[in-house]
């Protein structure tokens, strides 16, 4: 178990990490997401002891653990460069760990290969244990630096970006293989990452972090579909930014409105709409409750295809249909179509989270979310993120 | 990597297309050959020589008189001294500045580099400042009867002085380029510092250790302007050899002179190619540093 308390750490006069507080549970996998300079590395580093808070406490498994150094805390970590002794054989850098102990506790040599041999066939490279680091792939390197955590049989494990420094093929394997190995070991993890997709697929809780501070924390399926705040609606996954009003507890978005009960208490607000291009309806120009629209582009992958589309007055968005409707409406180029938002998150201008709007579907929609509301945390003001958001499409 | 295997043109490393003109290739090398030769293997040949010009009996009859002898055990004393502390402390300083940041870091840098910047004449006349009879200490030195110039103690501090950096300058570079994760993973299994130390960090430069160790060893025997000042020259107390074979010229005695430099001409060739035998063996180690981490 892990306690985080109240840590802030400051870098000179750069703040790292500013007042965050989580609890990590026995046997938990948990992924530390957010873009680079977001303090979750610093905060990883903080756990094992690598660096030190400027206030606040660090609890491992009830004890006290802010003053103990690194090497007190027995705590397995893996850097993203493996960090692998360079003059030792892969077998000698697993044993190391307990090679080093005083001579009391530290097992008989036979022991200790028999150790270092059963780890290296756990991590799936027990033929490797007599090449050097360099005679290794990144994802071997890799394998080894986590048996070698493992060696010394550690009450938790931290891995700073595992995955970070191999090809894309390798890191889908290696994640879903880290995975099943922690189901196996049952070990409480904390991993770093910048990647959504392998924080979502490996994590059983992500905590999502920007400028040092924790913006939500949530299984997977909750931080996705339910963001707490713009900035985790937008680092979760490809979004459009729809510029709406608030009205007579209705939303307005590009002429058409939307019943929003919860928006008892605002009146005349402007917010802003986030709908995923998934969440976006192409129907034929024309159809009822829809924008009128154009498509610009058009992107075959597989089974889907990706849309560029000009919404008059809301500029241009990005829609994911299946081939199906694509074909159907015969949408190629210039075509003329009309668009439904279907799943929207609204945050006004003070950077609340409103309600999560659903309309009516029509066909084979997925089952409603509850609506989220935010925790207590105000977002930045609404000019801000309109024009990051412009900015980043263009 | 190329997978054809051209044969290049003469005296070139490029297909005859990239190369420079034919006779612009041969004056070149013919220009360095020629320089080579002169500066460099011509008086390196008569070293030997000279030593040799009366005989191989005479030759060793030089290197048998007690003074080219006494010389002899000053300076293996004095390298074996000055090396282990250059050593330790050259370690100690590149483990400083390389895997740690702190404020002054840029001056100790520009510090270890001094006694390479400073004329060795003057690195020996500090000391006299500092420890000669009309010294700072001096007074005090006296009065405990304590003499360092112009005695063996002064001749090792100079030494120590103008050897500083070698050690230092060889480990500072591998030392940053290799960071300070094998460290902190070292740590994270439990290794306390001396364990980081002697297990991790000197294995990882272990190569190069041992080059500064060689380059400190030969300007130790071969330093000639800091020890001449601090020595006083007394036969066979205070001369190295350096300063004997500069003693033994003066007075016309060519052959012991040379005799005694042919030593130090040999432990010159010995370390060249101890160095080259290092740098081949940096290059193919697949344990060694330079390979990837």
């Amino acid at each position: 178990m892990i306690g985080i308390e109240h840590v802030s750490k400051t870098f000179g006069r750069f703040p790292a990490i500013n007042d965050v507080s989580l609890d990590i549970a026995e046997g938990e996998l948990v992924a530390l997401l957010g873009p680079s300079g977001s303090g979750k590395t610093t905060l990883l580093r903080i756990i094992a002891g690598l660096e030190h808070a400027d206030q606040g406490r660090i609890v491992l498994d009830g004890v006290d653990a802010t003053n103990m150094g690194a090497r007190e805390r027995h705590v397995g970590f893996v850097f993203q460069h493996y960090g692998l002794f360079r003059h030792m054989t892969v077998l000698a850098n697993v044993s190391f760990g307990l090679d080093i102990r005083p001579r009391r506790s530290r097992p008989s040599r036979a022991d200790r290969t028999k150790r270092a041999r059963e780890l290296l066939d756990l991590v799936q490279i027990g033929n490797l244990g007599d090449r050097y680091p360099s005679q290794l792939s990144g994802g071997q390197r890799q394998r080894v630096a986590l048996a070698r955590a493992l060696a010394i049989e550690p009450r938790i494990l931290l891995l700073d970006e595992p995955f970070g420094a191999l090809d894309a093929k390798v890191r889908k394997e290696l994640r879903r293989w880290l995975r099943e190995l922690h189901d196996t070991l049952k070990i409480t993890g904390v991993f770093v990452t910048h990647d959504q997709e392998e924080a979502l697929e490996v994590a059983d809780r992500v905590v999502v972090m920007n400028q040092g501070a924790i913006e939500q924390v949530g299984t997977p399926t909750e931080v996705y579909d339910a963001p707490g705040t713009p900035f985790v609606f937008e680092f979760m996954g490809h979004v459009n930014s729809l510029p709406c009003t608030v009205h007579n507890r209705e939303i307005t978005v590009g002429g058409i409105r939307f019943a929003a009960p919860e928006y008892q208490e605002v009146e005349d607000d402007f917010a802003v709409a986030f709908v995923r291009p998934h969440a976006l309806e192409v129907v034929a120009p024309g159809t009822d409750g829809s924008l009128a629209a154009t498509v610009l582009h058009e992107l075959v992958l597989g089974p889907t295809v990706r849309l560029d589309i000009r919404v008059e007055k809301l500029g241009v968005l990005e829609a994911e249909i299946s081939r199906i409707v694509h074909d159907e409406l015969r949408i190629k180029r210039g075509s003329r179509i009309g668009i439904i938002p279907r799943h929207m998150q609204t945050f006004l201008s003070g950077g609340n989270a409103g309600p999560s709007v659903r309309m009516e579907e029509r066909r084979d929609a997925p089952p409603p979310t509850p609506p989220q509301m935010p925790k207590g945390r105000t977002g930045r003001p609404l000019s801000e993120i309109m024009r990051r958001l412009s900015g980043r499409r263009d | 990597m190329a997978t054809r295997i051209e044969r290049l043109p003469l005296l070139s490393a490029r297909p005859a297309e990239l190369s420079e003109p034919l006779w612009a290739r041969v004056v070149v090398t013919a220009l360095a050959i020629v320089v080579l030769t002169l500066v460099i293997l011509v008086p390196l040949v008569s070293v030997f020589s000279e030593a040799l010009a009366k005989g191989i009996g005479a030759y060793l009859e030089a290197l048998g008189d007690p003074d080219s002898l006494a010389a002899m055990r000053l300076t293996a004393l004095t390298a074996s001294i000055a090396v282990p502390i250059n050593l330790a402390f050259g370690i100690a300083a590149s483990w400083t500045i390389a895997k740690f940041r702190f404020p002054g870091r840029s001056v100790l840098v520009s510090l270890i580099d001094l006694p390479f910047a400073v004329s060795p004449v003057i690195s020996g006349l500090i000391y006299v400042l500092m420890f000669g009879a009309q010294g700072w200490l001096g007074p005090l030195l006296a009065e405990y009867d304590i003499k360092i110039i112009f005695a063996v103690p002064g001749i090792i501090l100079a030494t120590i002085f103008v050897t500083f950096p070698f050690i230092a300058r060889e480990l500072i570079p591998i030392m940053e380029a290799q960071g300070t994760s094998d460290e902190e993973a070292a740590m994270m299994l439990g290794a306390g510092f001396w364990q980081v130390l002697f297990r991790v960090t000197m294995p990882n430069v272990g190569l190069s250790l041992l080059y500064g160790v060689l380059l400190c060893n030969a300007r130790a025997m071969g330093e000639f302007g800091a020890v001449s000042v601090v020595s006083g020259h007394i036969r066979g107390l205070t001369n190295t050899m350096p300063l004997q074979a500069e003693i033994f010229y003066n007075e016309y005695n060519f052959v012991a002179a040379f005799s005694v430099a042919s030593l130090l001409a040999l432990l010159a060739l010995v370390t060249l190619v101890a160095k080259s035998v290092i740098e081949w063996r940096r290059k193919r180690a697949p344990s060694g540093e330079g390979g990837a981490g």
